[in-house]
């Protein structure tokens, strides 16, 4: 009996809404009855006819229904958005109905809450299904950012024309400019399909393209192909997605000079230190490579000793940590090698070649049984994501971390070398050993203090590396023939060569891969040494002098 | 390292050579007809002697020219390759495929023309031989053309071995990419999975290896390998004496790439299988190693390198498989430390002390 009286009274109501006219009223209602239903059956009922009605401004109120996103605050639906950060349990509060809005407090900040403060209004799956269809687009009003770009994008190639107006309340609370843009550009896409007469076209044609977003161009184009309203305009779309078309080809380039300025910032980091040693010892450093692997380990220990021994997570001073850390223990690492095999080898570069490639086999061989195959470093916090110039391009932190990085260390390294004393006596022993010798400077002790720096380098060089890329056992062999290749450009030994050959390379190879495969890149860069080493024989800047001959 | 006058080929080294060629030529097929050596075992020495042949090349040029070549192992699978292509368009012919099957995968309609000469044995042969020949050529003319050394050609070498390494991993190199080329089937109408075929080709490997050698030795001890070992020890003295040092690098760095693609040529009939892997930087410097080991300078010295290191690389990898690389990593770091003239070198200051000891023994008991 009293189901039936239920019914009954919500089928009264409905007539009631019905001929009020006014259907945002009885929408109303039945966001009362949902969200404190006077019987059983009352909520399916009122969910059932919210979602025939699809009233606009109940629109974001269905969607969190349809996320189980609902919740109560003072008698008010309202709905979770963005979490403060990753590890509080905090977020920011939507009112949803009337009005759909982000709640702020008396100091016009946003108000925080705990999910667990708030009363979750629970709706059964059944419930939810009656949204039906309307489920997918719904997600326009989700709290979630990239939920929203993602139900923009898919309504891209809606044709209903009903849903310009649903877009427009959408748009309006838009917070996130990636989603407004988005959002906006789906909006303009849509009414461009039905505008009223060519100028209108045109306008629109111009806001698609001022709104510059990911999938422009392709609307342009499909716009141009199925000839537009009028030939003319047609034609206009596609010269605008040319010249859009154009500018992301330039900004490509861009894109590609700067990741070559961050693969040659690696290359010279790396071969800095082979530099500086071959030219001081004679040493062809086979090794050098893993000391990068070395580096790029000591990361990852500190980041697991941050996690599991210090209980620290989600803090970036692991990296900070790890910096310095990875170049002592290269460093270090490097003084033993310099100790046990390389001091025995001065002078014998082909032997050293040999002895440190066995010296290399053995460090992978270890690092593979200590830390198995394939390992990585969380990317520190400070330097996620990146640094966006325009819409479309994006520079990554890491990236320019590691150019800046290098940057000082070359800075450091030319201060070291030609303003303190340890390095005029490095200067000395690389021009003429026995001579620096004879006259009091104990070569031993700079070979030492110089092979330290050199694997540190390349330790640091390790640490720079997690950031853009796993941590492996062979990573090291990557990047040696590479910088050997640098280290031969530049001129064996020589700092200044080593660098303009590191950025030289790096640019060009990342170039040369925009057009080529990445492997007929690096034939091709191969086949230029070879005919510049035709003629500069002995690099970018020989010695000249006494000091040049044999 | 100075030049010294060497006198091989007297009576005490005749010996080993003979004992050597006995135990290979004799011994090995006949325990295998005995049953105690299987022919899995002959076969993998016939490749050893393929590796043996490729060390001589790299002796030739490192251990008595004193040019660091570290691309071996590219000039060892180029001839490699060539006998593929012709193994797989055989097989290929036989199964009565119009194309091998890599390319039907890699939706290739037609076979591109450099596979066309591999049709038939004789082009196919002189090809494998002329091809490493002809590359070593154009790139020692333009290394040593320009007075490349050392270091320097060390690095460019490797670097042109790792760029080939790479393009052969490319499926539009039309080489069959990582896999590379198997399936092969017979040779001249032999079939290559029969027992007699391998120890044929066992046969032959040997016989090449012996060939190579006298053939290396007749270089070494001529006027031309006299001038190599001149321009080790000091290069711009047998300039300044009038010699064409580039014609000599050049010659010897054709001949050595040439003993590389005969090796290659020789070693893909008996493994069945010829991949980029085995020429890429390790390859090259791990062949390096053989001669190192072995005794560089000395021609028995790269082929007893060879046979060992690889002897032990059968031996470790099935006994501890884990171990390999440290054993081989502890192999170069000790033989460049301990043994610079390998164990040739060894032997031979044991033998001397050896000898000094019973000599000082023999003077205390009188």
């Amino acid at each position: 009996m009293k189901t039936s009286f239920q019914i009954l009274l919500c089928l009264a109501l409905c007539f009631i809404g019905r001929y009020r006219a006014a259907a945002a009223d009885s929408a109303g209602v039945y966001v009362e009855q949902v969200l404190y239903p006077q019987q059983a059956g009352a909520r399916s009922l009122a969910i059932g006819r919210l979602a025939v009605l699809q009233e606009p401004s109940v629109l974001p109120f269905l969607e969190a229904i349809s996320s189980s996103n609902l919740y109560l605050l003072d008698g008010k639906a309202v709905t979770l958005g963005s979490r403060k950060s990753e590890s509080e349990d905090v977020f920011t509060i939507y009112e949803l109905y009337p009005s759909h809005r982000l709640l702020l407090d008396g100091h016009g900040q946003p108000v925080l809450l705990a999910a667990s403060g708030l009363k979750p209004v629970e709706i059964s799956r059944i419930d939810r299904l009656q949204l039906g269809a309307a489920a997918g687009w719904l997600n326009i009003f989700n709290a979630d950012a990239q939920k929203r770009i993602l139900a923009y994008t898919q309504l891209e190639s809606a044709s209903d024309t009903t849903l310009i107006g649903v877009l427009s309340i959408a748009l309006k609370s838009e917070t996130n400019a990636d989603a407004y843009r988005a959002g906006r550009e789906t909006w303009l896409a849509l009414r461009l399909n039905h505008p009223a007469d060519p100028p209108e076209a045109r306008a629109l044609i111009d806001s698609l393209s001022a709104n510059d977003g990911d999938n422009t161009t392709a609307i342009l184009r499909a716009y141009a192909k199925n000839g537009g309203l009028q030939r003319d305009v047609g034609l206009y779309a596609r010269q605008k997605a040319d010249e859009m078309d154009s500018q992301y080809a330039w900004l490509q380039r861009l894109q590609n000079l700067f990741s070559g300025l961050s693969l040659g910032s690696i290359l010279i980091l790396i071969s800095l230190g082979l530099a500086i040693v071959y030219g001081l010892a004679g040493i062809i450093n086979m090794a050098h490579g893993e000391f990068l692997m070395i580096g790029a380990y000591a990361t990852y220990s500190v980041q697991l000793f941050f996690n599991n021994v210090l209980h620290v997570r989600d803090s970036d001073w692991f990296y900070l940590t790890a910096l310095p850390l990875s170049f002592i223990v290269a460093g270090l690492a490097g003084l033993l090698l310099e100790r046990l095999v390389i001091r025995r080898l001065y002078a014998k570069p082909l032997e050293s070649l040999l002895a440190t490639w066995g010296v290399s086999l053995i460090l992978i061989q270890t690092a593979r049984s200590l830390f198995g195959d394939l390992t990585a470093v969380k990317l520190p916090g400070l330097l996620a994501g990146g640094w966006q110039v325009t819409t479309h391009l994006v520079l990554p932190y890491s990236r320019i971390f590691i150019i800046v990085l290098t940057a000082g260390v070359v800075l450091s390294i030319y201060w070291l070398l030609f303003r303190t004393r340890l390095g005029m006596q490095i200067r000395a022993v690389t021009q003429n050993r026995n001579m620096s010798a004879c006259l009091g400077i104990n070569t031993r002790r700079v070979d030492a203090i110089t092979f330290f720096i050199g694997s540190g380098l390349a330790g640091l060089a390790g640490c720079a590396m997690t950031l853009i890329g796993n941590v492996v056992p062979d990573m090291g062999q990557t990047y040696i023939v590479d910088s050997f290749l640098v280290v031969v450009t530049g001129g064996v030994g020589k700092l200044l060569g080593t660098i303009a050959a590191g950025l030289g390379i790096g640019v060009f190879s990342k170039v040369l891969e925009a057009f080529f495969e990445a492997v007929y890149g690096k034939v091709l860069i191969l086949l230029f040494i070879m005919i510049f080493l035709q003629f500069k024989p002995r690099g970018l800047f020989p010695d000249k002098g006494r000091i040049a001959e044999d | 390292m100075s030049i010294k006058p060497e006198k091989e080929g007297s009576g005490k080294s005749g010996w080993i050579n003979l004992v050597f060629i006995l135990f290979f030529a004799v011994v090995l097929p006949v325990g295998n007809r005995l049953g105690l050596f299987s022919i899995n075992t002959i076969s993998l020495w016939g490749r050893y002697f393929c590796f043996a042949i490729a060390a001589l090349g790299i002796d030739l040029i490192w251990g008595y020219t004193g040019i660091l070549s570290m691309c071996q192992a590219f000039f060892f699978c180029l001839g490699g390759y060539g006998m593929g292509m012709y193994l797989l368009l055989k097989a290929t012919a036989q199964q009565g495929l119009a194309l091998p099957d890599f390319m039907t995968w890699n939706s290739m309609t037609a076979l591109p023309a450099f596979w066309h000469p591999f049709h038939h044995f004789i082009p196919a042969f002189l090809l494998s031989l002329l091809v490493p020949a002809f590359v070593a050529f154009v790139i020692g003319f333009f290394i040593f053309r320009s007075r490349i050394k050392g270091v320097y050609m060390a690095i460019i070498t490797q670097a042109l071995a790792l760029a080939m390494y790479l393009l052969f991993l490319r499926n539009e190199t039309k080489l069959g990419g990582t896999n590379g080329l198997t399936n092969f089937r017979s040779l001249l109408g032999f079939d290559l999975s029969a027992s007699s075929v391998k120890i044929g080709l066992y046969g032959v490997s040997l016989c090449m290896l012996c060939l190579a050698y006298i053939a290396c030795d007749k270089i070494v001890h001529s006027k031309f390998g006299k001038i190599l070992q001149a321009i080790r020890d000091s290069e711009s003295r047998v300039g300044y004496t009038a010699y064409r040092v580039l014609h000599y690098k050049l010659t010897v760095f054709v001949i050595a790439a040439f003993l590389g693609g005969l090796a290659g040529m020789l070693y893909v009939p008996q493994t069945g299988i010829i991949t980029p892997g085995r020429m890429d930087v390790t390859a090259s410097v791990e062949m390096l190693m053989w001669v190192a080991l072995g005794g560089r300078g000395k021609l028995k010295g790269a082929i007893i390198g060879a046979l060992l290191v690889n002897c032990l690389y059968s031996v470790c990898t099935s006994v501890f498989p884990e171990g390999w690389l440290f054993i081989l990593g502890l192999l170069y770091v000790l033989t460049v430390l301990y043994f610079d003239k390998g164990f040739l070198g060894l032997f031979a200051t044991l033998g001397r002390k050896l000898k000094f000891g019973a000599g000082a023994g023999a003077g205390r008991g009188a």
